[in-house]
């Protein structure tokens, strides 16, 4: 029994103090929850804090940035967004979708806004409607298709791997599949389940002679991406990535949304919101619609594709030299 | 009446480890029959309370109990025929559970375990009055967990639930084998009164050549599969631990023990 | 005050709602002697069969009857797989559970979000009428305490009852289940039943109160159940009058406070899972270490 109420006593000394620390600080708080540490992710943080910082906002007198990530844990992300809500931060900034449904049902008690960020269907999130708005980084596929049909004028057929669970993929894979024809492409999707079975997913792309591979921005396939270009190294097929850090990793080019950008876009938004000027509620999301083209020269090259010079001009150059 | 009719038993068959341990086995068992099974290892005895039981299959023969064939009867079922106490006093009662929730068990064999509370408190009084026939003070320790007693009184609990419901069979495993000299002559001697008290029919596997001499109106002796002497009523009465010593120790000396 | 009473709130509210998981993993693990994997796919069913449900209309308070009978089916079916087939306990679980990852999405289409206008069993008419004074946080850790407490309650009259005694004695001592003349594989079906039954209906509850189904919710929660009976169980170890549903609903709650407690610190995320794994190791051990009485069955 002593043990128990130590145990007890500790729980509430931690908890005590942590709720005394949230309390202490003068400037509101900004709370970020991050699904998972991933490199798109990060970005966007990075992006948002430089987005309030553009607005003339200043770090630590006009607000105290709390960060937390849940590791790509759903229950965690819950947990996370309660203690913002507990701590009554100002207003809580969502990275991704899971970490953003848990905010917003954190939040709903206290009417805390809500800023969500890279989600692709904020829609079919159910993250439209409340006191809550964001950004929103659909993919910008006829950008995409175009920059395929340049590089690879003879191409017939696009290969692309998706979650099935992924309702972002699933709605990208809807959207090629919708387009590709007027761009001349046929679209292969092949859905897997989970992330084991990208690689050989990628296998049967590769034996049913796609000329090349198109990502989106499904976290099971880009995780694996490395195993996936050499695989299609080999067979001599290019990859098409979805943002920038995918064309840092290999891929031959993309016309991406920069999630720097998607970020700092988040927090002009939010800046909005602190001075009072907007409220979540009222705000609409912004899809971004901006994108840029990133090229590896290097990856190019050794697939023998040439950059056409409307292409190369505007390209920003993204491979490691 | 348990009947056994060319059994035939053979371990891992088509293996390199085959090995037959018996080829066309019979024994009868009549009603009443407190039958004692003396061996050396390996000489079939377990074996045969296994295949009694159906907790092993055979390969040819039959088991009949009543004239029934129960040959291809599933183990759990014939047991509502047969009570069994193990070698090992922890197989024949649940540790964690008190000795009422053990005696309630043992109460409803071969019943539905259904939505009623498991301890009826009228059947309390039959429960410690069960359990005074034992004389070792356990119906006074209704609320013990049963892993807290002793291993000699677990296997004197495990015979009393064994044979609280009406069976037809009492199979002793060398249920006196893990106890020491002092306990395992009370256990046994506990088990000569519930038999007679509730006139059962047992077969008991033992390796104390005494027990088998003392107790009981029949003993077998097996070796490699095959009943090697048996002796009842007058005979086996005549009979003196030192003349099936004689026997086992030459049966030994064959196998090279 | 205010935001740690808030904390508290919300932390003893997911421990509640997860203790109807611990529960279920009580049944198999502790009781059973049998780990079941099953419940990393029961749990996001019972989710994914109340989002489908609530967007459909149906009433809040009726989905979670549903998500347990699905609940209960899952069960089932491991509990067919190993008894009836043969098939390790283990690896009948794990079977189940990645047959279930499909047949979740099957169900849900793909990760599911359920809109604000639509009531759940936190903002239903009836919760209002009893409950509509407090905030949204206190309504919903009610409405979970009840849970809780209901089927901790219903459980321990359950164990009380000749089938609960004798599925008692099967993770006890399976062979005296079999010399009473009962079918060891049909008691550990029926445990496998009810386990997952109040698993899924974890996973119901949480859809309520997060309004989502992700496929990926489930992952770890195997872990968590174990945890939370092992921290539980040891805590309460020499306290006897504490029942073992009691315990595992403190371990649940001792669990999640644990993880908010080391979110306050600001500890990385990337490191919560190793001080979660430390903490379990060091309970474990200790769990051991006071190990009394012999584990005999086979």
């Amino acid at each position: 029994m002593k043990r128990l109420i130590s145990v007890i006593a500790i729980f509430a000394i931690v908890l005590t103090l942590a709720a005394g620390c949230g309390k202490s600080k003068k400037p509101p708080v900004i709370g970020i929850s991050q699904y998972g540490e991933h490199a798109s992710l990060d970005n966007c943080r990075e992006g948002f804090v430089q987005g309030l910082k553009d607005a003339g906002l200043v770090e630590n007198e006009d607000f105290v940035i709390e960060y937390q990530n849940a590791g790509f844990d759903d229950a965690t992300a819950t947990q996370i967004a309660q203690n913002f809500s507990a701590n009554n931060v100002a207003l809580m900034c969502a990275i991704a979708t899971p970490a953003a449904t848990a905010c917003f049902a954190a939040a709903e008690d206290k009417d805390i806004p809500v800023i969500f960020t890279a989600i692709t269907d904020p829609v079919q999130a159910k993250l439209d409607k409340g006191n809550i708005t964001g950004t929103s980084d659909k993919l910008p596929v006829d950008a995409q298709l175009e920059l395929i049909r340049k590089l690879q004028p003879e191409a017939k057929t696009i290969g692309i791997l998706y979650t099935t669970s992924e309702p972002n993929s699933v709605s990208a894979i809807g959207e090629y599949q919708e387009k590709g024809p007027e761009y001349g492409f046929t679209i292969e999707g092949l859905g897997v389940t989970q992330q084991s079975e990208v690689t050989l997913a990628a296998d049967t792309l590769i034996a049913k002679g796609v000329d090349c591979l198109s990502n989106l921005t499904d976290n099971n396939v880009v995780g694996v991406l490395p195993s996936i270009l050499e695989k299609t190294n080999e067979a001599g097929i290019p990859v098409y990535g979805s943002e920038v850090e995918q064309v840092k990793i290999g891929c031959v080019a993309a016309a991406g949304i920069d999630y720097f950008e998607l970020g700092r876009q988040t927090g002009k938004m939010v800046a909005k919101i602190l001075r009072g000027e907007a409220t979540a509620a009222e705000m609409p999301y912004e899809t971004i619609s901006e994108f840029n083209y990133y090229i590896n020269s290097a990856a190019l090259a050794e697939m023998g594709i040439d950059v056409p010079a409307e292409i190369a001009e505007k390209a920003i150059e993204s491979g490691n030299q | 009446m348990l009947e056994l009719r060319n059994i035939v038993k053979i371990y891992n068959p088509g293996t390199i480890t085959e090995m037959c341990i018996f080829q066309g086995f019979n024994l009868t068992v009549a009603d009443g029959d407190f039958l004692a099974i003396v061996g050396s290892n390996g000489s079939g005895k377990t074996s045969l309370l296994n295949i009694i039981c159906g907790s092993i299959s055979v390969e040819g023969g039959e088991v009949l109990i009543n004239g029934e064939n129960i040959t291809k009867m599933k183990e759990f079922k014939r047991y509502e025929k047969i009570g069994r106490v193990y070698q090992n006093p922890a197989m024949g009662s649940c540790p964690n559970l008190t000795l009422l929730e053990n005696m309630s068990l043992a109460d409803n064999k071969g019943k539905a375990f259904g939505l009623r509370k498991c301890i009826n408190k009228a059947r309390k009084d039959y429960y410690r009055e069960q359990l005074s026939i034992l004389g070792l003070g356990l119906e006074d320790k209704l609320e013990v967990k049963m892993g807290a007693l002793s291993g000699g009184q677990r296997q004197a609990v495990a015979l009393i639930m064994s044979t609280l419901t009406p069976i037809d069979f009492l199979i002793l495993d060398e249920h006196t084998a893990a106890l020491d000299p002092k306990t395992a002559e009370i256990i046994m001697e506990l088990t000569d009164k519930v038999i007679k008290e509730k006139k059962l029919t047992a077969i008991m596997v033992t390796h104390n050549l005494r027990y088998a001499v003392d107790y009981g109106n029949r003993l077998i002796m097996m070796d490699k599969g095959q009943i090697v002497l048996e002796k009842a009523g007058a005979e086996k009465e005549a009979t003196t631990v030192n003349d099936v010593l004689h026997i086992f120790t030459e049966i030994s000396i064959e196998c090279g023990n | 005050m205010n935001n740690f009473l808030d904390l508290l709130v919300g932390t003893v509210t997911q421990g509640l709602i997860y203790a109807l998981l611990s529960y279920g993993v009580y049944i198999t693990y502790r009781i059973l002697d049998f780990p079941d994997l099953t419940v990393d796919g029961s749990f996001p069913l019972g989710a994914a069969v109340t989002a489908v449900l609530l967007t459909n209309g149906l009433d809040p308070y009726l989905t979670l009857p549903v998500a347990m009978l699905v609940g209960a089916a899952a069960g089932l079916i491991t509990g067919l797989i190993h008894v009836k087939l043969g098939v390790r306990d283990l690896l009948a679980g794990i079977i189940t559970m990645t047959g279930l990852f499909s047949i979740n999405l099957q169900i849900a289409g793909s990760n599911m979000a359920i809109d604000r206008a639509t009531d759940t069993i936190f903002t239903a008419a009836p919760t209002m009428a009893l409950f509509g004074g407090m905030s949204l946080i206190y309504r919903k850790l009610i409405v979970s305490l009840i849970l809780a407490i209901v089927f901790k309650l219903i459980l321990d009259i359950y164990f009380n009852t000749k089938s609960g005694l004798l599925l008692r004695a099967v993770g006890d001592n399976s062979v005296l289940v079999t010399t009473l003349a009962k079918d060891k594989g049909s008691v550990k079906i029926l445990g496998l039943v009810i386990a997952n039954t109040l698993v899924a209906l974890s996973g119901a509850v949480v859809c309520h109160e997060q309004r989502a189904f992700s496929s990926t919710m489930g992952t770890g929660q195997v872990v968590f159940g174990l945890a939370t009976v092992i921290i539980g169980t040891t805590l309460f170890k020499n306290l006897g009058f504490v029942k073992g549903t009691t315990a595992v609903m403190v371990g649940s709650i001792l669990y999640k406070a644990c993880i908010q407690a080391a979110i306050s610190l600001g500890l990385p995320a990337n490191l919560l899972k190793l001080v979660t794994a430390v903490l379990f190791l060091v309970i474990l051990v200790i769990g051991n270490r006071q190990k009394s009485g012999v584990n005999s069955n086979a």
